[in-house]
């Protein structure tokens, strides 16, 4: 892990230094790319309000995420376990699937109004999605000679349900996680366009009308960083508690 | 990448999600009015010092002395302000202008339009300053660029003025970023005074401007619009929203640097130096013609009427629309003249 | 304890009239036809018999997982029992070891306790003692992943033995090792069995092991599935490797061939005439 960080780094500066020599050696004007420096300058001036954006953002994102993998897996569960719930219910999520966030985001605003809960929504409504479907097909995979032999061992729905099913599905329940929480972040950033004054995707919308670039780019970096932040956390958190396979 | 072997790592990101809900949780509580009415106002786009007036008014406390708890909500790409004060989501809002207003009534939206905030066209015409087209008619043969909002209109008006066909130029949608014109990828853009504009000149390029206005169109934009249900509900809170909106206004106007401080600390991502120049150019459209001579926000009922002709004969509208219920200027009249008079 | 129960106390198992038969979309298809079975307490039943004789079947019922046709009578413990009420009264052990591969090998092992609502620790104290008998203790904390095939084999087993009840059912569970551990695994469970007292009825395919582990051997037939021979083992407990090439070991396994084949002919010939 530690020689992999350390490739990476290198990877990481070796490019910052290609778009630097790049940009200067074939004159790109500053109004199509901006140098990394011009955008690490802008970064490094403006920490106070960047960061005020990531904390937004941020929450916005993690309480979506939290919200939106609850349903995710509640729904999943109940999908998994009763094939009526599955039948009546399952169209729904693929059709809310869908609508466009872009117009699905404009009800949003209508319902909850300005504040974090209309972003946490469509953060929430980005992330069950994928975590609704893993988990039920997750569940519905588990394997049925094992069913049957805790079964025998007199377990109930209901224990068979937290001994079995949940850990049986963990796996693929994590691979969603990972998507959603990417989702949520995008979820979050988009919410921010339907009307705020503070977060990153609002920043990003002012940059691009007031054609800063130089800003543009650090928020797209920003952005960018907090997205593989985020994944990275949850692939530690699988490789460290959730390595099984669902096969064995 | 990160590594979260260690014993602590998820219950601590488990306890930070968990105190990041609660702090937005209270944060969201709503606040407390005593037996105010609440209203929230949305604005056609993102806060800016375009709606400098609101944040002053909001700030200095003129909305609490009508006795309105008003909120805020900025716009975006994907919201339609005239649709939120319909749906009744939002009670007021900082329209899109003359097009949208009419076009509004033109879909049954019961939208009223109570003042216009510019009294000119905010958006122009421009030419690189070293380009061949030195006069409107040079604009025959050219490709010509315009934000699709309904603004093509104005721009297919002003040529038709000046006897050109549709067919006789090419007229397309125009990109958010004005580098495609830098490049001269297209020979005529669209600019909005207060911030395109200001953008290219930031970017040391020269233009030569052509003014809608100077070629007989002019089609008022930023209008303050409320709903039918509103108006015949609570026409006291319509009332106070027009005082406190109109004297934010001119405080702002006449205190440029104060009310920048006040926007600047609504949106704190804003740049300083490109606002102070948009509210300098606002301003200026807002006391342009009946801005000055009646008052701010005033409607220039004569404007208004050529402007929904030429959208009638852009065939924009399906049929006239009624002014009669389309507009109501009874709230304005009734704003104090110490209010809105600069 | 060796051989059969008393003949005054009850047996332990009575089956009686047990068939049954799956509709499938191209008929019907007979997997047991009236079997009857008495197995007393404290008894090593072996079953032995061809493929697709229905011995799994036959095993799913007396776990509760399935039911029989009709007309079959279950008496477990002297009362009459429908087959879901066997759920939870039977340790049952499948072919293969099903271990769950998030627990460790000492939560895998008490898996069937937690189930019936004993407190983890509670559980654990009772498994303690198990893992030098069953050759696990260093490994309690190891993943299942991390074991070889036969330690598997015998964390399955210690979970079947944890789970006391009075009936355990074996379904092969060595049919997957290899011959040298297979023979070691057979003299052990002979050693546990002796020690713990428990009744056992044990599926195998290799007619060795059905005459070395067993008190009984049921011969079935395939297709359908009959008890076609139930043989009495009079060898002497406890029974030594060298037992295997006795003449009388020899002789039992005589008979017990004999019979296999004979269906194994009377099917071939079902086949070639079909």
């Amino acid at each position: 892990m530690r020689t992999g960080l350390g490739s990476q780094l290198a990877a990481l500066i070796g490019l910052l230094v290609l778009w630097e020599v790049g940009v200067r050696v074939f004159g790109v004007a500053p109004h199509n790319m901006p140098t990394a420096s011009a955008v690490f300058r802008d970064m490094a001036g403006n920490m106070d309000l960047i960061g005020r954006g990531v904390v937004r953002t941020l929450s916005e994102t993690i309480i979506g995420f939290v919200i939106g993998a609850t349903i995710g897996f509640v729904f999943g569960s109940a999908f998994a376990v009763s094939r009526t719930l599955e039948r009546l219910l399952f169209p729904l999520f693929i059709v809310s699937q869908a609508i466009p966030v872009i117009a699905f985001g404009a009800l949003v605003v209508m319902w909850l109004g300005n504040d974090i809960w209309s972003k946490v929504a469509i953060a929430a409504y980005l992330t069950a999605f994928p975590v609704t479907v893993n988990t039920c097909r997750g569940m519905q995979a588990v394997d049925p000679q094992r069913v049957a032999l805790l079964r025998s061992f007199g377990a109930g729905p209901w224990a068979l349900f937290w001994r079995l099913r949940v850990p049986y599905a963990l796996p693929s329940i994590a691979a969603a996680l990972k998507l959603g929480i990417s989702l949520g972040l995008i979820g979050a950033i988009v919410g921010e366009w339907f009307g705020d004054t503070v977060g990153l995707g609002i920043m990003l919308l002012q940059a691009m009308y007031n054609e800063n670039l130089p800003r543009m780019w650090a928020l797209i970096l920003v952005c960018g960083a907090i997205g593989i932040l985020l994944y990275a956390a949850f692939e530690a958190i699988e490789r460290r508690w959730i390595w099984w396979k669902q096969e064995i | 990448m990160i590594d979260l072997r260690e014993k602590q790592g998820p219950k601590r990101i488990a306890a930070l999600a968990v105190c990041i809900s609660i702090l937005a949780a209270l944060g969201a509580a709503p606040n407390q009015a005593s037996a105010q009415e609440t209203v929230s106002v949305r604005l056609k786009w993102l806060a800016q010092a375009q709606f400098a007036g609101l944040y002053v008014a909001k700030a200095k406390g003129y909305y609490t002395a009508e006795g309105l708890n008003l909120t805020i909500n900025p716009g975006g790409p994907n919201l339609n302000a005239e649709s939120l004060v319909a749906s009744g989501a939002d009670t007021f809002a900082v329209g899109g202008g003359t097009e949208a207003s009419l076009a509004s009534r033109d879909k049954k939206l019961p939208i009223v339009t109570l003042g216009m905030l510019h009294q000119r066209t905010p958006v122009v015409m421009v030419v690189l300053e070293d380009s061949p087209i030195q006069k409107i008619q040079d604009f025959k043969g050219k490709k010509i660029t315009s934000f699709f909002t309904g603004l093509q209109h104005t721009v297919t008006a002003m040529l038709t003025n000046q006897g050109m066909s549709p067919s006789d130029y090419s007229l397309t949608a125009q990109a958010v970023s004005m580098t495609p014109f830098i490049n001269r990828e297209t020979d005529v853009a669209m600019v909005t005074l207060y911030n395109e504009l200001n953008v290219l000149k930031a970017r040391g390029v020269k233009v030569r401007i052509f003014a809608p206005d100077d070629y007989g169109v002019s089609v008022p934009r930023d209008s303050l619009i409320t709903s039918e249900k509103m108006i015949a509900e609570k026409p006291k809170a319509v009332q106070g929203f027009m005082n406190a909106t109109l004297r934010g206004w001119k405080y702002a106007i006449k205190n440029q640097s104060e009310a920048l401080d006040i926007v600047m600390a609504a949106a704190p991502g804003l740049e300083r130096g490109h606002q102070t120049l948009m509210l300098q150019e606002v301003g200026k459209l807002m006391l342009a013609d009946t801005g000055t001579t009646e008052g701010l926000g005033a409607l220039n009922m004569p404007r208004l009427k050529a402007a929904h002709d030429m959208l009638l004969n852009a065939k924009v509208l399906s049929g006239p629309v009624d002014f009669n219920t389309a507009f109501d200027l009874k709230f304005w009249n009734a704003v104090p003249a110490a209010d809105k008079k600069m | 304890m060796d051989g059969p129960a008393d003949s005054a106390a009850p047996p332990m198992l009575q089956l009686t009239n047990l068939s049954k038969t799956f509709d499938s979309g191209h008929g019907r298809l007979v997997a047991l036809e009236r079997i009857g079975i008495e197995i007393g307490c404290g008894e090593f039943v072996t079953v032995v018999g061809p493929s697709g004789c229905g011995k799994s079947t036959l095993f799913n019922i007396l776990a509760g997982l399935a039911e029989p046709d009709t007309g079959a009578k279950i008496l477990y413990n002297g009362e009459p029992r429908m087959a879901p009420e066997l759920l939870g009264k039977v340790a049952f052990m499948p072919q293969r070891d099903l271990l769950l591969p998030w627990r460790r090998v000492v939560d895998n092992a008490i898996l069937p306790l937690q189930v019936e609502g004993i407190p983890r620790a509670e559980a654990l104290k009772r498994a303690q003692p198990l893992f030098v008998e069953f050759g696990l203790s260093g490994f309690e904390r190891h993943y299942p992943q991390q074991l070889s095939g036969g330690m598997r084999q015998r964390v399955a087993l210690m979970r079947t033995f944890l789970f006391e009840r009075d009936l355990t059912l074996l379904d092969e569970p060595f049919g997957a090792l290899d011959a040298l551990t297979r023979s070691l695994m057979q003299r052990w469970l002979l050693d546990i069995w002796q020690r713990h007292q428990r009744t056992i009825l044990f599926i195998t395919h290799d007619v060795d092991e059905a005459i070395f582990l067993g008190d009984r051997v049921l011969v079935m037939t395939a297709r359908p599935g009959r008890i076609k021979l139930v043989l009495d083992v009079p060898l002497a407990r406890p029974r030594p490797p060298e037992m295997l090439t006795s003449p009388e070991f020899i002789a039992l396994k005589r008979q017990v061939l004999a019979a296999i084949e004979e269906e194994s002919i009377k099917s071939f010939q079902q086949v070639a005439e079909g």
